[in-house]
């Protein structure tokens, strides 16, 4: 537990946290405001746009913040990264040495720092929507609920890419690179059917089962698979993730 | 080789430690004790292998061969448990640049799984006290220094293996680095310094292991070392006594303080010059420098 409270207290007392947990706010706030506001203010020029109506458009400002996974790849590849390229990782293991901690210690902090971003991200889509949105009514507490854990499995799978990433390549610069190389790739490859169904960015995406109309349903990957076949995708993703993480980190000296 | 323990119980113990990096062999079969309580200097010239020792105490690195025991504990199967009881600095301090002195000690704390009791003490403990609350990448090196030595006794450690913390330091970094590291052994620590600068170690070491080219050249008390027998000689004709002391196959040195005779105690040195009818001046023993051990038992000092 102490450890988990040494990375706690690494991620708060440093800017970076926030700073792209506001990033995240703005590209969840850009979003509502073509997909919510616009239609609002400017009906005009918002036309062909999908008109997201309550309790619906809730939904979608969940699927919007959790589905951005460039947030826990680039968060743990930097934090990690930032670690294992000076001699902070090597100082750390001559206090613990028993690495499976620390990388888990790392890893839990990272993927629950992200759900919590992703969680504010969608409530400021929620304040926003609240406010904009036409219709009525409010998401149900079972819906609330599955926002959590749906966020939290998301980012728990995600983080594991960018924790293996680094842990591979030791270095920010490149790990980087190797992480949205993955994010677009990915997402891109999502759109192919027999990638589909073990793609990473299609059962996080279709986790929400979210089809926001207006024909942009049939652009969603992996809609069509069921929950038990989206949450196997990212527990074997996780996993993939974890053991790249731990491979990484015992081949080579800290 | 000499090998001498002051109470008998090594707080360290090393045999046969082989490490290779690809061709290059880093150690080749080093052994060595550190003996408990005491402040080692564990010497050798850059490239004897000192880091990668220190690394493979601690685990960092795994050696190819080889034993190592720590505070009675096998490495690296007991390590989880040595580390508790061990305050490291190896290579530069591991410190978050970005994050200040006083909430590094904290994450320091929190990783060894111990409480934030003794922050405040350690800091007073290295005089950075007045700059906890600035970033340790505004420190100068020496502050930094004096951090992670404040990070690594956190946990009030029977061990300290401190990897050249006197590196880069400026002359008052060094005096101020120095008398902390004598506190902590005259608390009855085993404290443990790598340097490749002999007067660090003479200044501050009771032991002395010499490591190089992986290997062990010499460990022992620095005193037995530092007393192998010199003599300083002074005569009416200091070019006929040298003569002398030559021809009998003692290793004769003149420089502006008369003759420096290696190897030979007074008596044979009288003797010899007694019978060639010279009587000395003065006869007196004079101890070695560290430097000068290491550059003869390195043989160094020929190259």
């Amino acid at each position: 537990m102490s450890l988990v409270r040494a990375e706690y207290r690494k991620i708060t007392r440093r800017k970076i946290y926030p700073v792209m947990t506001l990033l995240l706010v703005a590209f969840v706030g850009l979003g509502a405001f073509f997909l919510i506001v616009f239609g609002e203010i400017a009906p005009e020029a918002a036309e062909g746009l999908p008109v997201l109506e309550k309790p619906v458009v809730y939904e979608v400002g969940a699927q919007q913040a959790a589905t951005q996974f460039w947030f826990p790849l680039i968060l743990a590849v930097v934090l990690l990264g930032g670690e294992l390229s000076t001699t902070v990782w090597a100082t750390s293991l001559t206090r613990e040495s028993r690495k499976g901690r620390q990388i888990l210690a790392r890893f839990g902090t990272y993927a629950v720092a992200t759900t919590i971003a992703f969680l504010v991200a969608f409530c400021f889509w929620v304040a926003l929507a609240a406010v904009f949105a036409p219709g009525e009514g409010f998401m149900e507490p079972a819906d609330l609920v599955g926002v959590v854990w749906k966020s939290a499995v998301i980012a728990i799978a995600w983080t594991a890419v960018g924790t293996g990433a680094v842990s591979l390549l030791r270095s920010v610069g490149p790990a980087i690179g190797v992480g949205l190389a993955i994010y677009f790739a990915e997402g891109f490859l999502a759109l192919w059917d027999p990638w589909e169904n073990v793609s990473i960015t299609a059962a996080s995406t279709a986790l929400f089962n979210v089809d926001f109309g207006g024909g942009f349903g049939g652009l969603i990957p992996g809609l069509g698979l069921p929950l038990w076949h989206q949450l196997t995708i990212l527990a074997g993703w996780t996993a993939l993730g974890l053991g790249l993480t731990w491979w990484g980190l015992q081949r080579r000296d800290a | 080789m000499v090998s001498m323990m002051s109470n008998g119980s090594a707080a360290i113990r090393v045999r046969g430690l082989h490490k290779r990096y690809g061709r290059t062999e880093a150690l080749r079969g080093l052994d060595f004790d550190i003996p408990a309580g005491q402040l080692t200097g564990f010497l050798g010239p850059n490239g004897a292998g000192k880091t990668t020792t220190f690394r493979a105490l601690l685990g960092l690195t795994r050696p190819n061969d080889g034993e190592i025991e720590m505070l009675g504990l096998p490495v690296p199967s007991r390590l989880h448990e040595i580390v508790k009881k061990v305050g490291v600095i190896v290579e530069e301090p591991g410190l978050i640049k970005s994050l200040n002195g006083r909430t590094n000690l904290a994450i320091a704390a929190d990783t060894l799984g111990f409480g934030h009791e003794r922050i405040e003490e350690m800091l007073e403990f290295v005089g950075l006290t007045t700059d906890a609350h600035r970033k340790a990448g505004d420190y100068s090196k020496g502050m930094r220094q004096r951090l992670a030595l404040a990070a690594a006794m956190l946990g009030d450690p029977e061990l300290l293996i401190l990897d050249e913390p006197l590196d880069g330091l400026d002359p008052a970094g060094q005096h101020a680095f120095r008398a902390r590291l004598k506190d902590l052994a005259a608390q009855g620590r085993t404290v443990v310094v790598s340097s490749h600068d002999l007067a660090d170690i003479e200044a501050l070491a009771d032991y002395v292991v010499v490591v190089d080219e992986g290997r062990l050249v010499t460990e022992g008390p620095l005193e037995s070392m530092l007393e192998v027998g010199n003599t300083r000689v002074k005569t009416s004709d200091d070019v006929r006594a040298a003569e002398i002391l030559t021809a009998v196959g003692l290793d004769v040195r003149q420089d502006d303080s008369g003759l420096l005779v290696g190897g030979a105690g007074g008596s044979s040195v009288v003797e010899a010059l007694a019978k060639a009818g010279i009587f000395p001046d003065e006869v007196r023993p004079e101890r070695s420098t560290l430097e000068s051990v290491f550059l003869g038992l390195t043989g160094r000092g020929d190259q």
